[in-house]
């Protein structure tokens, strides 16, 4: 491919050298393509990351002159400010729900890929939790988890498991796990369709060779799926801890942070801060960190996964 | 292969299923009843259907102004999406000096979540006075990083040769695009129109952010003002909440293969 693409280029050059200003031209149309995306991008990701980044050492209020604030607002958060630390605590728990989905998930994706009647269904249910909209998840989730007639206080009552309802999302103690539980049900879903796709990509003879070399069913998935289930796994994985730090949505709609801040994440610490006290400076600072951690640990996911996980087609 | 019985992965499959669709009828049913949401013990099974939560939600918010905000932005983002990716794919195809630094600069970019940067957006989005409107809204949405490498890898598998000819009989560059690689490049459009609606339509965060207006409101914006004027203390709130998923859901429904094969390529959303 990289070869033929190379020779036709050789075949083009004296005419290209001919051709000059016709080379001009085309450079000036490749930039034209690529302008309007590059725009958004710069206006939207660029300006506003460099931006936060400034932010986060000035004292800022709209309509006033920004202050040089050196490290205060870093002081502030990292020594005085507990909400931040619970939120960042909170945030690793709830990235808990990554690995739990993913377990959850491998084996749905064992069972969907056994050839049975009825798979291509299965698969559609436990997809569908996923396309929806987070928003709509979170009304449907505080309904069942309601503290006087939920389905779930319904259910535990009648089998005798519980005496007094349980206002789920209400109480410190069960509030984070319920979330959890929702976000799991979502997510669930997508890790499973991205593991099935893993499994149909492992080579069939392996199993056949092991099966003739008398290795048991659980030796064959221990030595020959897992290891080369690894990348997507580790897919899920990366896409689970970004969840982690993303999913604003949901949490917003079921608990908004509470009970306290037991269910607070950064993201959405930041958003009180930035938008209902609107201190944009501070929040900014957060932001910060949050993207700092984001990326430590994204790049820890991808160097476990031996750089390739999430490997898109996007190199030559 | 045919040792194994069969019932016991029927009998997992099936109790997962119930799980996965529990949450969805529970909510239906709720919407369908009319009936005291807060009676104890609840009816597990539907009593006497009635239409009144929808009616009661129907007139309690403008729905039909939400659903046309959600198609206005989603249409906006989904058409900006195809053009300007279809033109940078189409660009990273081929050999320009800079292309390493443009790809390098693509590659940071997908490493920054949206919500990395939500306050300077809401300062520019403010700047260009965009507050409270349709453009404001779409804009940062009109492209997306993958699908711009989802279209290249498309184009990449077009073969040289149908270019070649196109060029020596001279096509100019742009119909090439639009006659030659465009029409051969279904997939990848198919996928960025799945990716660009479904992110847009699903979209909260931004809207809560920029929109003041009712009026402006998108759906998932609307549901949640509606849960935090109303608390749960009315069944509109799951008649809504009905409403609000069901074009979602008969979308995905109707083009299941897409969807998935679409979120999938798109996992690695930047």
């Amino acid at each position: 491919m990289a070869t033929e693409a190379l020779s036709a280029r050789d075949a083009a050059r004296p005419r290209r050298r001919l051709f000059r200003r016709q080379r001009h031209r085309e450079a000036a149309f490749v930039w034209c393509l690529l302008l309007p995306a590059l725009a958004i991008f710069l206006l939207y990701r660029l300006i506003p990351l460099g931006w936060n980044f400034l932010l986060s050492f000035q004292f800022w209020e709209p309509t006033k002159p920004a202050e040089f604030a050196g490290l205060y607002h870093y002081e502030e958060m990292f020594v005085y400010d507990d909400v931040f630390w619970q939120a960042l605590g909170n945030t690793f728990v709830y990235m808990a729900m990554a690995p739990i989905s993913i377990v959850a998930a491998l084996v749905l994706a064992l069972l969907v890929d056994s050839r049975i009647r009825g798979r291509g269904v299965y698969r559609t249910i436990i997809f569908l939790s996923y396309p929806l909209m987070a928003v709509a998840v979170g009304v449907i989730w505080r309904w069942l988890y309601d503290g006087k007639v939920g389905l779930f206080n319904y259910i535990l009552r009648s089998a005798g498991l519980i005496d007094a309802p349980i206002a789920f999302l209400e109480t410190f103690a069960t509030a984070m796990p319920a979330v959890i539980v929702a976000a799991i049900w979502q997510i669930v879903g997508f890790f499973m369709i991205i593991l099935l796709t893993g499994l149909q990509s492992i080579p069939q003879h392996l199993y056949e060779a092991a099966s003739i070399d008398g290795a048991s069913r659980f030796r064959q998935f221990w030595r020959i799926t897992l290891p080369l289930l690894r990348p997507s796994l580790f897919l899920c994985f990366v896409i689970g801890i970004i969840a982690s730090f993303t999913s604003f949505d949901l949490i917003y709609v079921m608990t908004n942070g509470g009970p306290g801040h037991a269910t607070e994440l950064l993201i959405t610490y930041i958003y009180k801060v930035a938008f209902t006290l609107t201190q944009f400076d501070y929040a900014g600072a957060l932001t910060v960190v949050m993207f700092l951690l984001f990326l430590g640990v994204a790049l820890l996911g991808n160097l476990l996964a031996g750089g390739e996980a999430g490997k898109v087609d996007i190199t030559e | 292969m045919h040792r194994y019985p069969r019932w016991p992965i029927h009998a997992a499959l099936i109790l997962v299923s119930v799980a996965m669709l529990l949450p969805f009828y529970w909510v239906l049913k709720t919407s369908l009843t009319g009936e005291n949401i807060f009676a104890y013990p609840p009816s597990l099974l539907p009593q006497g259907i009635q239409p009144f939560f929808y009616v009661d939600a129907w007139y309690a918010i403008p729905f039909a102004r939400f659903f046309l905000n959600s198609v206005l932005v989603a249409a906006m983002v989904i058409v900006a999406n195809l053009i300007f990716n279809a033109a940078a794919g189409y660009a990273l195809t081929k050999q320009f000096r800079g292309k390493t630094a443009i790809l390098f600069v693509l590659l940071s970019c997908m490493m920054i979540p949206f919500q990395a940067t939500i306050i300077p957006a809401y300062l520019i989005t403010a700047e260009l006075g965009l507050l409270n409107s349709y453009l404001g809204l779409a804009l940062p949405a009109f492209s997306h990083i993958i699908c711009i490498f989802i279209f290249k890898a498309n184009f990449d598998a077009i073969p040289p040769s149908l270019i070649q000819a196109a060029r020596i009989d001279g096509v100019p560059e742009w119909k090439i695009l639009l006659r030659v690689m465009l029409p051969l490049a279904k997939p990848a459009i198919a996928t960025n129109v799945i990716l660009s609606f479904i992110w847009s339509w699903n979209d909260f965060l931004w809207p809560l952010i920029i929109i003041r207006d009712v009026q402006m409101q998108t759906m998932p914006l609307g549901l949640s003002t509606f849960l935090a004027y109303f608390e749960d203390t009315t069944g509109a709130l799951y008649a809504f909440c009905v409403m609000v998923l069901v074009p979602g859901l008969l979308i995905f429904l109707l083009a299941q293969n897409q969807f998935i094969q679409g979120l999938t390529s798109g996992a690695r959303k930047g």
